[in-house]
C-alpha cells in the first residue's frame, strides 16, 4: 500500500493531533542523517502551506517518521488509536516496501 | 512596539532549522538570525533555504565576522540574498570569537577597526562601488561587483564590550547587545548612547536589540534544566569583572572552565548555580519570561532576541512564545 493510500486511514478528526506528533517525533529525531532532502523539502512546503494534516502532509510525514524512527513512529500511531495503520508497518524493515 | 527575533545554529541540519523558522514567522516573530561560525553548517546556504520558505520574516547573519569571513564576501553572499528576498536582509557582524578564530589560526586583530572597516566595506560594496580601502585591517585594490546590486542592508554590530558598544552606537543601523540581565543590558545601552552623542545622531534611529540565551517552558525545572549547558559555556567565557558584577563565585566559573575543557560535561553543568542562570539566560515560565523582558524593555531596547536553546523543546516553546508572551507586547 502507498503511503498517500496508507494516510487515508487517519480518520479526519485524528489528522491534527498524528501530524503534531509525527512532526516532533520528526523533529525530535537523531537519525536526521536518514531524512532525505527531497521529503524534507516536500515537508517544508506542506508546512509553509500549512497542509500538513492534508493526506498528502500525512503521508510525506508518515514516510518520513517511518524512515527515521521505525518503532516510535509504530508506539505513537498505537498510542493514537491507529492501529489498522500501525499493523501495516509491523514486522522487520516492512516499510521499506513500501512506496 | 518592541520587535521579536530568534536565533539559530545551524548545527541542526537545514530542514529543522527551517522548519522553526516557518513556524516563528507564524508566530509573530520580526527576524530571523543564523549564528555563523565555521564548525556548524554554512550560515548563507541556511538563510538562504530559510529565505525561500518564509515571506515576511527579517533574515541575517546573526553574527559574522570579518576575520573568517572577507566583507567583500559577506556582501556578495547578503546582495544575492536580498535578490531573493528583496528587503527584508540585515547583516549582523561582531569581532567573533577569539577560541574560536584561533582554532583555525585566525588571529583576532584589533577587533574595533576590524569591525569598522569591514562595516564601511560592506556598504560600499552593497551600494555598487568600486572599492578601494587603505585600512589596519583590510586593503581593497578595486573592487567591485560585476552587477549592480539592489536595495539597502540595514547593519547590525553585536557587541559586548563598552568600546564596541559605543562603536556600534556610531556605525550601526542597530545593535546585537550580547546580554540578558537587566543591570548588563542598561549598561550596554548606555555605551550606545555614548557612541550615538558623540556623532549627533538619534538613540531611536537604531534598533538595539537584547540578544539572549532564553528558555521557556511552563514548567520551570525544566526551563532550567535546558538552560544549563548554555550558561555553563557562557559563565566559562565571560571575564572575571563580569562574573563578579553578578555575585558569581570565580572558583566555580573556574571549575566549570576546566570541566568543559576537559569535555566532562557532567561536571560542567553539575556546576552551574540558579544565580548564573538568572544572570546569563532569561529562563522560566511564560509569567516569568514575559517579566523579565519587560524589565530588559526599561533599558531602551527596541528587539528582544531569543537565543539557544529556547527551550528543551523548540517547537514547543515557539508556540509558547507564539500563544503567551508576544501578545503580552503586541496587544
Amino acid at each position: 500500500m502507498s503511503y498517500p493510500k496508507l494516510a487515508e486511514l487517519i480518520p479526519r478528526e485524528k489528522r491534527k493531533n498524528t501530524a503534531d506528533k509525527l512532526v516532533d517525533l520528526i523533529l525530535k529525531s537523531k537519525n536526521d542523517d536518514k531524512m532525505p532532502s527531497d521529503l524534507a523539502n516536500i515537508i517544508l512546503r506542506r508546512w509553509q502551506q500549512n497542509l500538513l494534516t492534508s493526506e498528502h502532509g500525512l503521508s510525506v510525514l508518515l514516510k518520513a517518521a517511518v524512515l527515521l524512527e521505525h518503532e516510535k513512529t509504530l508506539s505513537v500511531l498505537r498510542e493514537l488509536q491507529l492501529d489498522e495503520l500501525a499493523d501495516k508497518f509491523e514486522g522487520k524493515h516492512k516499510w521499506l516496501s513500501l512506496e | 512596539m518592541v520587535k521579536f527575533g530568534i536565533e539559530f545554529v545551524p548545527k541542526e541540519p537545514y530542514w529543522k532549522i527551517v522548519f522553526y523558522a516557518i513556524q516563528a514567522e507564524r508566530g509573530g516573530f520580526n527576524n530571523l538570525w543564523i549564528t555563523d561560525h565555521f564548525n556548524n553548517r554554512n550560515v548563507y546556504v541556511t538563510l538562504t533555504t530559510a529565505a525561500i520558505y518564509t515571506n515576511k520574516i527579517t533574515v541575517g547573519p546573526g553574527v559574522t565576522n570579518p576575520y573568517m569571513v572577507n566583507p567583500v564576501f559577506t556582501a556578495q553572499a547578503l546582495v544575492t540574498l536580498n535578490e531573493l528576498a528583496p528587503g527584508r536582509v540585515v547583516l549582523g557582524i561582531g569581532a567573533g570569537d577569539k577560541t574560536t578564530l584561533a582554532s583555525v589560526g585566525v588571529e583576532m586583530r584589533k577587533p574595533l577597526s576590524a569591525v569598522r572597516e569591514a562595516v564601511s566595506i560592506f556598504r560600499n560594496m552593497v551600494r555598487g562601488e568600486n572599492v578601494a580601502f587603505e585600512g589596519k585591517v583590510f586593503q581593497v585594490a578595486g573592487a567591485k561587483f560585476f552587477f549592480k546590486p539592489k536595495g539597502e542592508i540595514p547593519v547590525y554590530i553585536g557587541a559586548q564590550g563598552p568600546k564596541m558598544l559605543a562603536l556600534a552606537g556610531k556605525i550601526g543601523d542597530g545593535v546585537l547587545i550580547n546580554a540578558c540581565h537587566p543591570d548588563d543590558v542598561e549598561y550596554a545601552v548606555n555605551c550606545v548612547k555614548n557612541g550615538v552623542q558623540e556623532i549627533g545622531k538619534q538613540f531611536s534611529e537604531l534598533d538595539v536589540a537584547a540578544y539572549t540565551s532564553f528558555s521557556v517552558h511552563e514548567d520551570l525545572k525544566k526551563a532550567m534544566k535546558a538552560a544549563v549547558s548554555v550558561v555553563a559555556f557562557i559563565v566559562a567565557g565571560s571575564p572575571s569583572q563580569v562574573l563578579e558584577r553578578h555575585d558569581i563565585d570565580l572558583k566555580k566559573a573556574e571549575e566549570i572552565r576546566e570541566a568543559l575543557k576537559a569535555n566532562d560535561w557532567g561536571r560542567a553543568f553539575g556546576a552551574v548555580s540558579q544565580g548564573m542562570i538568572e544572570a546569563f539566560s532569561v529562563c522560566g515560565t511564560p509569567d516569568m519570561c514575559i517579566e523579565r523582558i519587560n524589565q530588559l524593555l526599561k533599558s531602551g531596547i527596541s528587539q528582544f532576541v531569543v537565543g539557544s536553546p529556547i527551550g528543551p523543546k523548540v517547537k514547543a516553546a515557539i508556540t509558547l512564545i507564539r500563544e503567551k508572551i508576544i501578545p503580552s507586547f503586541t496587544t
